[in-house]
């Protein structure tokens, strides 16, 4: 029996609910002898910024234990560069398309919605407004509810496409900002991008990352990346993608059982350039286990104690009174 | 380049601390170029989580055997734990990767070698070899016991420098090379340099033909996290006026570079 895996992320219709992360696998081309693009929902652009970007200075990347750090700095063509040589390799992508963008400020952000939306390449937009290696602008948009409002409620009017808010681990309540980027017409929410961390050489007695703090990915961040993804489908109705440290197949079910809609796969397809489809494949099996025939049944479908867990933002004490948790 | 299945054929230390691995490769690996090198995964678990880019020390066809070879030291989790596969131990590799080193026609080649990184160096030599050219090997290693593959450097003229006098002339590569350019009269017209082995030493010999106007070409090593150039994770700083505002990509645009743009002291 065929199962219906697919999934609505606002007016963003997805085969199934597997997408490939921002920054994995550039604009699809790299990649392209490597992952069966037909297979999966669909990826996630590298990010374009307003201006071309060479990136951070080296090293870049550090392998930490089961994971890893990153300070790329978001090394992209800019808009017009976007525009003139990545639009014409996505227009040809089996899957669809969901361009990452990130402004400087308010402006920056307005103008590339509208470069983008105008390509007429992308099925969706992903808005980075959680990058930890771009400098101070970087989290500012999503470690402030009002700072988030602000810039989602500049592009909303900007574009019918579907608006995906991608979100920071780095803050004691995502909920807060998932909450304010909804109140401000995001289609979905996005998490989690990267933990800041870093890593020390004690023989030199340097940072390694050229720029001393990175992001940390992988798998060592799934079990706090659970637990955001958690909080979030507690505080929000749109659609939240999950992601962070999915390695397994096994993984993205976690992610989809929380109630997360979609799922972006990162890190880990640097080491398994299979594992997008090895997700579908997987969900594909699942669903049969369960005897679902759709994958709604899947999403959502984690048994919790009535109660217990809550931590929706500015719920928790509240329920801690109710005594129903303790 | 593609995603391909092989095999161990074997895996034995063959100078101290560092192994000769034998891959079995299928049809969908293609015939690589010296200085190419291939992204393995060294396990299929969680840790260590990254594939480690390894240059090939050359490309076995005999019969139906097809194999890659990669010379590589012990130094951290993922050699160590490569060090311990065993013969019949699967493993899968992206490759061949990357740009490989390109002799001009009518050039005399000057292979610097330092340490391990003689491997690329070999594949070469061989290269050179069935191609009937000649070519001048410089080999410096910290002894004789790290000579790796000094028998096999046939067809062409061998020199070989050793930090402890163990073996050959005691003291740098580097100077090894001064002699040679000096001695036999080299020009950039007439000969070129092809080098791999620690940063230190390729930033010496980069300096070295830079001022001298030769074509330098190195195999440079570092951390890569996708190898196919999307993730940008391996950038490579370029020096003042070859820079153009960009940080080419290790992975695509190299492993070997021209060597004389490359701003070693900004690259770990």
């Amino acid at each position: 029996m065929t199962r219906d895996l697919s999934v609505r992320i606002g007016s963003l219709e997805l085969r199934n609910p597997v997408l490939v992360a921002s920054g994995i696998i550039g604009y699809g081309r790299e990649y392209e002898r490597l992952v069966s693009l037909e297979e999966i929902g669909g990826i996630v652009t590298k990010t374009v910024t307003r201006r071309a970007r060479a990136g951070n200075p080296p090293p870049r990347v550090c392998e930490t234990p089961a994971g890893m750090l990153n300070s790329i700095g978001i090394e992209n063509p800019g808009l017009e560069g976007f525009l003139e040589i990545k639009v014409p390799i996505l227009r040809d992508l089996p899957c669809a398309v969901i361009v990452s963008v990130e402004g400087e400020n308010v402006e920056e952000f307005c103008e590339l919605v509208e470069g983008v939306d105008g390509s007429g390449v992308a099925h969706a937009i992903e808005v980075n407004i959680s990058c930890p290696n771009v400098g101070p602008h970087g989290l500012r948009y999503s470690t402030d509810a009002g700072m988030a409002r602000e810039v989602m409620g500049a592009i909303r009017p900007l574009t019918k496409l579907p608006l995906i808010a991608k979100l920071t681990p780095n803050v004691t309540r995502v909920g807060e900002i998932a909450e304010a980027c909804e109140s401000c017409g995001a289609d979905a929410v996005s998490l989690v991008n990267t933990f800041v961390g870093m890593a020390v050489d004690s023989r030199t007695r340097k940072p390694i990352l050229g720029t001393v703090l990175g992001g940390l990915s992988g798998p060592a961040i799934k079990p706090l990346a659970l637990a955001k993804v958690w909080e979030v489908v507690q505080s929000v109705d749109i659609p939240v993608v999950g992601m962070g440290g999915i390695t397994k197949p096994v993984d993205a079910i976690e992610f989809l059982l929380l109630g997360a809609r979609a799922v972006e796969v990162g890190t880990a397809l640097f080491a398994d350039p299979t594992l997008a489809e090895g997700c579908v494949r997987e969900i594909e099996r699942y669903l049969e286990r369960m005897d679902a025939s759709s994958i709604d049944d899947l999403i959502g479908a984690l048994d919790v104690p009535d109660g217990r867990g809550v931590i929706r933002a500015g719920c928790a004490s509240r329920s801690a009174r109710g005594g129903r948790a303790s | 380049m593609n995603l391909v299945p092989c095999s161990v054929v074997s895996n034995r230390e063959v100078t101290p601390g560092n192994f000769l691995l034998t891959l079995q490769v299928p049809r969908g690996f293609s015939r690589p170029q010296p200085g190419q090198f291939v992204h393995l995964r060294i396990t299929q678990d969680v840790e260590p989580l990254l594939r480690r880019p390894y240059s090939l020390e050359g490309f076995v066809e005999r019969g139906k055997l097809r194999a890659a070879r990669i010379y590589y030291s012990v130094v951290g989790r993922g050699s160590r734990l490569l060090s311990l596969h065993q013969p019949g131990t699967r493993l899968d590799v992206i490759g061949p990767l990357g740009i490989g080193f390109s002799p001009r026609p009518r050039r005399l080649p000057i292979l610097v070698a330092g340490g391990r990184g003689v491997a690329p160096l070999l594949f070469l030599s061989r290269r050179l070899r069935e191609r009937k050219r000649p070519y001048v090997f410089l080999f410096g290693a910290r002894s004789r016991r790290e000579l790796y593959g000094v028998r096999e450097i046939r067809g062409g003229r061998l020199h070989v420098a050793t930090d402890d006098g163990s073996v050959g002339f005691e003291g740098s590569v580097l100077e090894l090379l001064k002699r040679e350019w000096q001695e036999q009269e080299h020009t950039p017209l007439s000969a070129e340099i092809f080098t791999c082995g620690p940063h230190g030493l390729l930033h010496e010999v980069s300096d070295f033909a830079r001022e001298r106007g030769i074509r330098c070409e190195a195999s440079l090593e570092g951390p890569m996290a996708c190898a196919v150039g999307a993730c940008r994770g391996c950038p490579v700083p370029l020096l003042p006026g070859a820079d153009s505002g960009r940080y080419p990509a290790m992975c695509i645009e190299g492993p070997v570079m021209d060597a004389t743009i490359v701003d070693w002291a900004r690259l770990p």
